[in-house]
């Protein structure tokens, strides 16, 4: 009975598991079965324990609940587990590929973006991204002054900006639509607002009218480009 | 106290293994290791695969020597337990050298 | 040695067998009252005002570390509702944003540093000698040192809350948001010096705790028989050792920037951001396993009792502490996952991460198997112990979830890590504690609890707990942040959060009716008998409420569990009394147990609080930032440490003490391997580690930090290189003269090589301020500020080991050396090796520095 209205209530606009990436989409998988087979064990260690309590006195043996349940069973669905949480770690790594590269420049409290414009040159863009859906773009993040983290829960997993790194982070979009994201890492007075938007755009369209958020280039942000 | 010291080899040389490879992996990407070709593999690796695999053998002669010359007992028991906790951390938590890709 | 009592871990197998069958003769036995009285008039606290700020009797300053761990937790509690209050509504419009970042931040630091950690240290500290069969902790002096930095580091955090400065950066501190530029207020400062003056008393703790175990158990107990409570608080102790040096790095090289502007983690010039993270959750993980293994040792002593039987697999149980105290020290980077280190790197601390559930799991399925062995009794603690399995089982799932590389992407700073970090503090320590307090409450007050406040407030908290935090994890995956205060565009999250609220105030009710009750236990109850659990370890071996000295006579191996009650008290057990009036506890050898000496420990006095208020003293010029004033602390702190070696020694030799008939042991004034030189030992490992922090600190910057190779460097000069020389050779020619004060301690050769180590102390010192003044300005590059680091921490130890060799010539003018006697020369050795051995290893890597750039 449970499961429905939780079911119901997984949709938002920052949810992850209403993923519209592959990147998000794997996570989600990954969540649900993990949720699956953690309502399993806990299930089954409280019937354990409610059998332990009910039973009254008796034998137990080191070889059944120590070595049997506590080592045998932990780390055999450990290793499956870890096994393929990095098979699909491997698969949301940023490559050297020749992947679109949009550049994301954060600083307190606001995200300055760079991505190619109609005419193919690039243009700088605040607290709004616009990449074409259907392809994989990578996001190079950097920060002016504190740590941020660039995070669109839809898209996929968040990467960190922290000043003097240079991080890049591969997502995208399957269609075209608008995706909510937020600096996920705490950075002072203006964290509460320091959202932004992902335009994912239908690249066989026309492009859209970036010029509402445009702005000039930050003084640093195309050298930090790659 | 000597027992004590026995039963923790295990788990100490696993301490050490594991910072040795995280540094090598890190200090590796740092200085552009993998860009040196050796053998069939890049030194990068190499480097990785050769502390685990020498590790894994000291973790071997640790689980034969540790015990001897200690009387059976609970202290015994404990020096072989050690022994094997060292030597499957090692092997979980290193495992990646030879499954994941390196400074991506 | 023949009563086999139930929970007596022998009838598990893998059984000991009994090698060196060790029996001590049994004393006459005496009239208890009178023994009582002998020793309550010298082991009791001075009456009055004076017998609170004297006190350093363990039962006294544990009990009042829990109580005030408690009030703190109070305090951090009442800031939980304010934030539940805030995030009820999705506009929250109660709490300004500044305000709010000071109350979440104070809230984490509260349940961390002035909770969870001095709760810990409390019940260790209460706990350890009755259940080891002790007097007092090895160190009673550092006790109350330890508590009173406690009271005071703790106090001046929470006030600041009161004047509107607390910390706001989150309780990890994250640079550079809690650099100056970014941070400009005292706020910060309040953070780092406060938790570091807190951190002494985990430091303290920790040296008392492993010391007490190794060295001051029943006569007899070998380590293999120990309860497992000792076996647990021994590997919190060491990660305690191990786990807090980086932390209180991390804090000096934050609170050196701030103050003096040495760049360890700013970018432009040769730092990292990244360094800070690395040194927190290097303590920050293993942190989580120090407030766990506690907890989970009051849980395998608990159940087994309360089961009627004994623990399934003491040998599984120690080993699986075992190999939590090691692993965790390889997860800290999961707190790191989205920093943009490469995803092997990830994968081996996703390993590690994964791996420590297996410890962990043993540990639960052991505790299911005992009570499937034995026949459950549903007394309160053991309610306790089922909110703990209720909790703690799905904490520890989330978190194997968030040790998935992928799954951590998305989940990391949402409120999915709160509700996990919750699960897994809440139900992995609270309740446990929850447990063990009522659990031990008849040994603190000899009364017996109120029927029916305990299980109502239980029920309030379990259902407000996980009424509170259950749901938070949806509330998390739906994408709400850590550290927000109000959410206009979210209204999605709003029915989560007004659910959350609403059970927290359940919960905090249900923690308020759990303090009454205890409170009302402490008025009302009627009066317990002995033994009310019918338990068969020694913590009960004693009258109710535990008396100021545990045992009328020492447990021994005639004497070594609860059935032993009455002969103890009436001094059939080893050292009965207090004949020669002074505070006296058995030493053993830390394996087998074998009486090897006895101690006498230190009466009350008002030292520990001067010697916390003379390090108050230094800690408060730095924080208000009189920093002309800070030496003034200093000296403070070396005329208090000095005072501390006043009152130890003797000037005589002392016939050896009758413990039993046929067993006479000497005190430890005749012993060279006493429990300050063990003490020592574990300083010196904590204090390794410092220096390994601070080595990883330096590889750390030189390899991963941007803006390296540094700037051209001009220490490479001659009269620095000898300065450099003449130094170690100094420390050197010390470290020989520490040796032969000792060896030639009975001839005037011996005072005069303890002025031959004090003077090669003060030359090397002398060397040192060369190399200072040949620095290059530390604020110009990390690596510069580094070098000073370094050199500051060889200038710190040489000070120590020169007044360690002042106190051996002090020893020798004194006459407290003899054949027989020492004196401090052990102690001085221990330091001048290492003063010299980092020193050297400095040496090397700067030379390494200078000749490979």
């Amino acid at each position: 009975m449970l499961p429905v209205p939780l079911l119901a209530a997984c949709d938002g606009p920052l949810s992850t598991l209403e993923p519209s990436g592959p990147a998000a989409r794997d996570v989600a998988i990954l969540w649900w079965a993990m949720l699956a087979g953690s309502t399993l064990i806990t299930l089954m260690v409280g019937a354990m324990l409610v059998l332990a309590i009910r039973n009254k006195g008796g034998r137990a043996s080191e070889r059944h609940w120590i070595w049997g349940w506590g080592l045998g069973f932990t780390l055999s669905v450990l290793t499956v587990l870890v096994g393929f949480s990095l098979w699909l770690g491997e698969r949301m790594l940023a490559r050297a590929d020749d992947a679109l590269e949009v550049s994301a420049h954060a600083a307190q409290w606001e995200w300055r973006f760079i991505q190619p414009g109609p005419d193919g040159q690039p243009v700088a863009t605040l607290d709004t991204l616009y990449v074409p859906a259907g392809t994989s773009f990578d996001v190079v993040i950097t920060s002016e002054d504190v740590i941020h983290s660039f995070w669109v829960p839809q898209l996929g997993g968040k990467m960190d900006a922290i000043p003097g790194h240079v991080n890049r982070h591969r997502l995208r979009a399957d269609a075209p639509g608008v995706y909510e994201g937020l600096c996920a890492e705490f950075c002072g007075i203006g964290h509460n607002f320091m959202r932004f938007t992902v335009i994912a755009y239908d690249p066989a369209l026309p492009m859209p009218d970036m010029s509402e958020a445009m702005a000039p280039f930050a003084d640093n942000q195309a050298e930090m480009l790659p | 106290m000597n027992w004590l010291w026995r039963a923790l080899a295990g788990l100490i040389l696993w301490a050490v293994l594991f910072s040795a490879v995280y540094g090598l992996h890190g200090a590796g990407c740092a200085l552009g290791w993998r860009r040196v070709p050796v053998l069939f593999t890049d030194w990068h690796h190499l480097a990785m695969w050769l502390v685990w695999g020498v590790g894994l053998v000291l973790h071997v002669i640790l689980l034969r020597t540790m015990p001897q010359g200690v009387p059976p007992g609970r202290s015994r028991w404990l020096i072989v337990a050690g022994a094997w906790i060292g030597l499957g951390s090692t092997l979980f938590t290193l495992f990646p050298v030879i499954a994941t890709s390196t400074c991506l | 040695m023949t009563v086999t009592s139930p929970a007596d871990p022998r009838a598990i197998a893998p059984s000991e067998p009994m090698v060196d069958a060790l029996d001590i003769a049994a004393n006459p036995p005496r009239r208890a009252l009178a023994l009582h009285r002998e020793l309550d008039a010298v082991w009791r606290d001075e009456p009055g005002w004076r017998g609170f700020f004297t006190s350093v009797n363990h039962g006294t300053i544990g009990l009042r570390f829990m109580v005030t761990a408690f009030v703190f937790f109070a305090i951090g509690g009442v800031l939980a509702m304010l934030i539940r209050a805030q995030l009820a509504t999705q506009q929250g419009a109660f709490l300004d944003l500044d305000l709010y970042n000071q109350i979440f931040t104070m809230h984490g630091t509260i349940m961390m540093f002035l909770f969870a950690i001095p709760m810990l240290e409390g019940l260790a500290l209460w706990l350890l000698p009755k259940i080891l069969g002790a007097r007092d902790m090895a160190f009673p002096r550092l006790s109350a040192l330890g508590y009173w930095c406690y009271f005071f580091g703790g106090s001046v955090i929470v006030l600041s809350l009161v004047f509107g400065v607390a910390p706001d950066d989150g309780w990890f501190m994250y640079t550079p948001l809690s650099d100056r530029t970014h941070s400009p207020g005292v706020n910060a400062d309040v953070w780092l010096l406060g938790v570091t003056f807190v951190e002494i008393s985990a430091i303290a703790a920790a040296i008392e705790i492993t010391v007490t175990i190794l060295r001051c158990r029943a006569g007899g107990m070998a380590l293999t028989r120990m309860p497992l409570m000792g076996w647990y608080l021994l590997g919190t102790a060491v990660m305690m050792l191990v786990g807090f040096p980086p932390l209180i790095l991390g804090s000096i090289l934050l609170e050196v920037q701030r103050a003096f502007d040495w760049p360890f983690f700013e970018v432009a010039r040769g730092g990292d951001p990244l360094l800070w993270q690395h040194l927190f959750w290097l303590f920050g993980h293993p942190e989580v396993y120090i407030i766990f293994l506690p907890a989970a040792g009051a849980l395998s002593t608990i159940i087994p009792i309360l089961s009627r039987t004994t623990i399934l697999g003491y040998g599984a149980i120690v080993a699986a502490v075992a190999g939590l105290v090691f692993l965790s020290f390889g997860l800290w980077v999961h707190h790191m996952f989205t920093v943009g280190i490469p995803h092997m790197a990830l994968a081996f601390f996703s390993a590690a991460s994964a791996l420590v559930a297996v410890p962990t799991a043993i540990q639960i399925f052991a505790w299911i198997g005992t009570m499937w062995m034995g026949q459950v009794q549903f007394r309160l603690p053991m309610l306790y112990i089922m909110g703990f399995f209720a909790t703690f089982v799905m904490g520890g799932l989330t978190g194997v979830m968030l040790a998935m590389v992928p799954f951590n992407w998305q989940a990391h700073d949402t409120h999915f890590v709160v509700a996990h970090l919750h699960y897994v503090l809440i139900g992995g320590f609270v309740f446990p504690m929850l447990a063990a307090v009522s659990y031990w409450m008849p040994l603190i007050c000899g009364r017996w609890r109120v029927r029916g406040l305990g299980e109502a407030a239980f029920w309030l908290i379990l259902i407000g707990f996980h009424g509170t935090f259950f749901l938070m994890h949806l509330t998390g995956l739906l994408g709400m942040p850590r550290r927000i205060a109000i959410y206009p565009a979210n209204p999605e999250w709003e029915w989560l959060n007004l659910i959350s609220s609403i059970f927290g105030m359940v919960m905090a009710a249900g923690f308020a009716l759990f303090a009454f009750d205890v409170v009302m236990q402490w008025l009302f109850g009627r009066r317990s008998w002995r033994n009310p659990w019918r338990a068969p370890t020694l913590d009960w071996a004693m009258p109710l409420p535990a008396p100021s000295y545990n045992f009328a006579s020492l447990p021994g191996p005639r004497h070594s569990d609860a059935t032993a009650l009455l002969p103890l008290a009436r001094g059939e057990g080893l050292l009965p009394g207090a004949p020669r009036g002074w505070r006296e506890t058995l030493v053993v050898e830390p394996g087998s147990g074998k009486p090897d000496h006895v101690a006498v420990l230190a009466h009350s006095t008002l030292l520990p609080l001067q010697t916390s208020a003379a390090i108050g003293s230094f800690f408060a010029a730095m924080l208000s930032g009189f920093y002309w004033l800070a030496p003034v602390g200093i000296l403070l702190t070396i005329w208090a440490g000095w005072k501390w070696g006043d009152i130890m020694g003797t000037d005589r030799d002392h016939p050896p003490a009758q413990v039993a008939p046929g067993l006479a042991l000497p005190l430890h004034f005749q012993r060279r391997n006493t429990l300050a030189r063990t003490g020592t030992l574990a300083l010196l490992l904590a204090d390794g580690t410092l220096y390994a922090s601070l080595m990883f600190g330096v590889g750390f910057l030189t390899v991963v930090a941007p803006n390296w190779p540094a700037p051209e460097s001009g220490i490479a000069t001659l009269p620095n290189l000898l300065a450099a020389l003449v130094a170690l050779g100094a420390m050197a020619l010390g470290l020989v003269a520490s040796f032969r004060a000792e060896t030639t301690r009975t001839t005037p050769m011996g005072a005069t090589w303890a002025m031959v180590g004090l003077g090669t102390g003060v030359l090397a010192l002398a060397a040192l301020a060369v190399l200072a003044y040949g620095l290059d300005d530390p604020t110009r590059h990390a690596r510069d500020a580094l070098r000073g680091v370094v050199l500051g921490f060889a200038v710190f130890h040489g000070v120590v080991a020169s007044l360690l060799a002042l106190r051996s010539l002090a020893d020798h003018r004194q006459g407290r050396v003899s054949a027989a006697r020492v004196g401090a020369s052990p102690i001085w050795q221990l330091f001048q090796l290492f003063w010299l051995g980092t020193s050297a290893a400095s040496f090397i890597l700067i030379l390494a520095q200078e000749v490979l750039t």
